[in-house]
């Protein structure tokens, strides 16, 4: 399905000519900056987990920085419980997915038993119970999307990366799934791509997202 | 400023700041008038605050409207216990997108809320429980929450009252059905994010089993506006049940999707024809959700005589839930798009209960018949009959959700359904 609909500004929506905004303003990222790794108040101790390009399955868990940051974590609740999933987050950001022995090291950080964190990790769709690849490609294709065309979007992630749903291309770099509604109806296709959202994606914008990766990671 | 698209039928009161960066920054967001009403409330008392809110009619903006001031009171009026509020910030309702929006451009307009109705509510902690999708929201209302921490704001000494309120942003990570309130509350204690059944209600034994208050981001947001101008104020806008604005997220095939700010009661189709510049291509209109994927599907003659309050959508035959409108034209699927949203409700199931947990799957897979042309006119029989059991028979309403669009187009568009099965036939028999 094609229409009209003003697609006009692939990789984010600020430019329509009612508001003539820079990407970063449109991001947040003009105010934001780029959070240094142990910044930051404890109340947004949730940390700020990033889905980071670069993943180490093998990285330590919970040294240096992110030392600080678990601890920052940890007083921002009642019990030890509720860290869990921040902490999850930060261990996901650090390695990329998190694993079984992530589980159980989190468990044991947080003494609780390994088969309860096992149950949390797998009930939340955002923990990536196996590696993924550079990019984690998502691609809104619920109503709103689907009605502008977002399974022709997906479609195109596709057979760019040359890979199956859920699956991740061969030199390792986009893993392409399929997502629920991501919040940005408005604008679509919405696609999320690591941390970033990219707003009114159509098929034809997909080489060039994706070239753009490669070459500057965002 | 409606984002990414201006009109000038709105009442900007909530978005007013939308597309404007300034307005991030603590300075910027104290030359906009942001804490204006924090201050005023805290120079009342907690329960003269939840009169105002009450007199205001201020009805929940999380989908099921219940008044606010009354949900505020139920609130133990001592401080024995912890209390706690807990923001809701899980938005993800499909064709809805308006608490993200709220917190990207306007973040201090909501920690100021926060700390407003934890002050009302006499809770010492507010959590804002924000979609673990939203990175680059989480990094702005973080920064924001710093912000205010270290202008003593927020923290031991909430701008020099006495008072003590933490603010935290805690990151989900990814389940639809951590939005509904217990299955919220039981994701911030670390836990699978299933719903518990009530009653205890959370006002009693809420999250941490302590009393808690659940209140959707926009529905907060309103409340200092109103603290700081007055519940007649407010109700200048909207109409005696459903009174001020409310932010309408229109997506779907019409020229500017966005984010309107409009008055209670604005009708419908002025909505599509004049704020949202028409549809696109010149389309003729199919259909409407008007309050996203949860409510029954309205066709074009219900959507021309429909006034956007919660009685008036009521009165045509679905319901406003959190406003999002997702318009169709004529070139719409109209079994593909509602086979897409019960797929959603089958991934979002969280399983605990038979009916839904079965129920979202089987729909979703007979509805996937029908659109391969392999369905039958019985099919759409068992389509009634399923989702009527679906109804009213679980812990949370996720269950009672399929119903409605499944329903309602099937008795709208028993055509297509027809169609499809029809040309079926007409292929198996070839
Ligand atoms: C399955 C399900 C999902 C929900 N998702 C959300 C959501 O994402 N955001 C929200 O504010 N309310 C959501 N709600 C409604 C909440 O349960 C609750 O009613 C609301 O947060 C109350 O806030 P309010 O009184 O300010 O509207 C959901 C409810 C259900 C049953
Ligand atoms: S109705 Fe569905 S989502 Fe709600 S508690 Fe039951 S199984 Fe879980
Ligand atoms: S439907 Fe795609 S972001 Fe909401």
């Amino acid at each position: 399905m094609s229409g009209s609909v003003p697609y006009r500004n692939p990789g984010w929506a600020g430019n329509t000519g009612e508001f003539q905004l820079s990407e970063a303003q449109v991001r947040g990222d003009d105010f934001v900056g780029t959070r240094p790794l142990a910044g930051g108040h404890a109340s947004g101790s949730a940390s700020y987990p990033y889905m980071l390009e670069e993943k180490r399955p093998d990285a330590p868990l919970f040294e240096g920085p992110y030392q600080d940051r678990l601890d920052k974590i940890l007083t921002r609740y009642p019990d030890k419980r509720a860290a869990l999933l921040p902490v999850l987050n930060l261990a996901q950001e650090v390695r990329g997915h998190v694993s079984p022995e992530t589980m159980d090291r989190v468990a044991e950080l947080l003494e609780l038993p390994r088969a309860y964190v096992r149950g949390v990790t797998t009930f939340y769709t955002m923990y990536n119970k196996r590696p993924v690849g550079r990019f984690l490609i998502q691609v809104c294709t619920n109503i709103s999307c689907n009605l502008c065309g977002a399974d022709d979007v997906m479609e195109a992630f596709l057979r760019y990366a040359n890979t199956e749903p859920g699956e991740t291309s061969a030199e390792g770099d986009f893993t392409v799934v399929e997502a629920e509604c991501l919040a940005g109806c408005g604008f679509p296709t919405c696609v999320q791509i690591n941390s970033r959202y990219y707003e009114n994606v159509q098929p034809l914008d997909v080489p060039k997202i994706c070239e753009r990766l490669r070459a500057r990671g965002r | 400023m409606a984002y990414p698209y201006a009109s000038d039928r709105e009442v900007r009161v909530i978005s007013e700041y939308f597309g404007d960066p300034e307005a991030r920054t603590l300075d910027g967001a104290k030359r906009r008038g942001r804490y204006k009403g924090l201050e005023k409330a805290l120079s009342m008392s907690p329960d003269d605050v939840v009169e105002v809110v009450k007199a205001s009619g201020l009805r929940g903006r999380g989908g099921a409207g219940f008044p606010t001031g009354l949900k505020w009171s139920f609130m133990p009026k001592n401080y024995d216990r912890p209390h706690y509020l807990c923001c809701n910030a899980d938005e993800s309702e499909p064709g809805t997108f308006k608490d993200r929006e709220l917190m990207r451009w306007d973040p201090h307009q909501l920690i100021e809320a926060c700390l407003l109705a934890s002050y009302a509510i006499r809770a010492r902690h507010a959590y804002i429980y924000c979609r673990g999708e939203f990175f680059e929201t989480n990094q702005v209302l973080a920064k924001a929450v710093e912000e205010a921490y270290a202008d003593g704001i927020i923290g031991a000494d909430v701008m020099g009252s006495g008072h003590e309120i933490d603010v935290t942003v805690h990151v989900g990570a990814g389940a639809y059905i951590c939005g509904e309130e217990t299955g919220l509350m039981n994701s911030l204690e670390g836990r699978r994010g299933e719903p518990r059944t009530k009653p205890p209600f959370p006002a009693a034994a809420g999250v941490f089993g302590m009393p808690t208050t659940v209140n959707n981001v926009e529905t907060l947001c309103a409340a200092p506006h109103i603290v700081a101008h007055g519940a007649e104020w407010y109700r200048q806008w909207g109409s005696e049940k459903s009174p001020g604005t409310k932010l309408f997220c229109v997506s779907g095939h019409v020229n500017k999707p966005g984010n309107y700010e409009l008055a209670l009661g604005f009708p419908l189709i002025e909505l599509i024809e004049d704020v949202c510049g028409g549809m696109r291509d010149g389309n003729a209109l199919k259909a409407v959700i008007p309050g996203g994927s949860s409510v029954a599907i309205m066709d074009a003659d219900e959507a021309r005589r429909c006034a956007l309050d919660y009685e008036g959508v009521a009165a045509c035959g679905s319901m406003l839930g959190c406003a999002s409108v997702i318009v169709m034209d004529e070139t719409t699927d109209i079994v593909k798009q509602v086979r897409r949203m019960a797929a959603f409700y089958a991934h979002e199931s969280c399983g605990q209960c038979t009916p839904c947990r079965e129920g979202t799957s089987w729909v979703t897979k007979i509805l996937r018949r029908i659109e391969e042309g392999r369905g039958t006119e019985e099919d759409l029989d068992t389509l009634i009959e399923l989702t009527t059991q679906m109804v009213g028979t679980t812990i949370c309403v996720l269950s009672d959700s399929v119903a409605p669009p499944v329903q309602s187009s099937i008795s709208k568009f028993r055509d297509e359904y027809l169609a499809l099965i029809r040309r079926g036939e007409r292929v198996g028999a070839a």
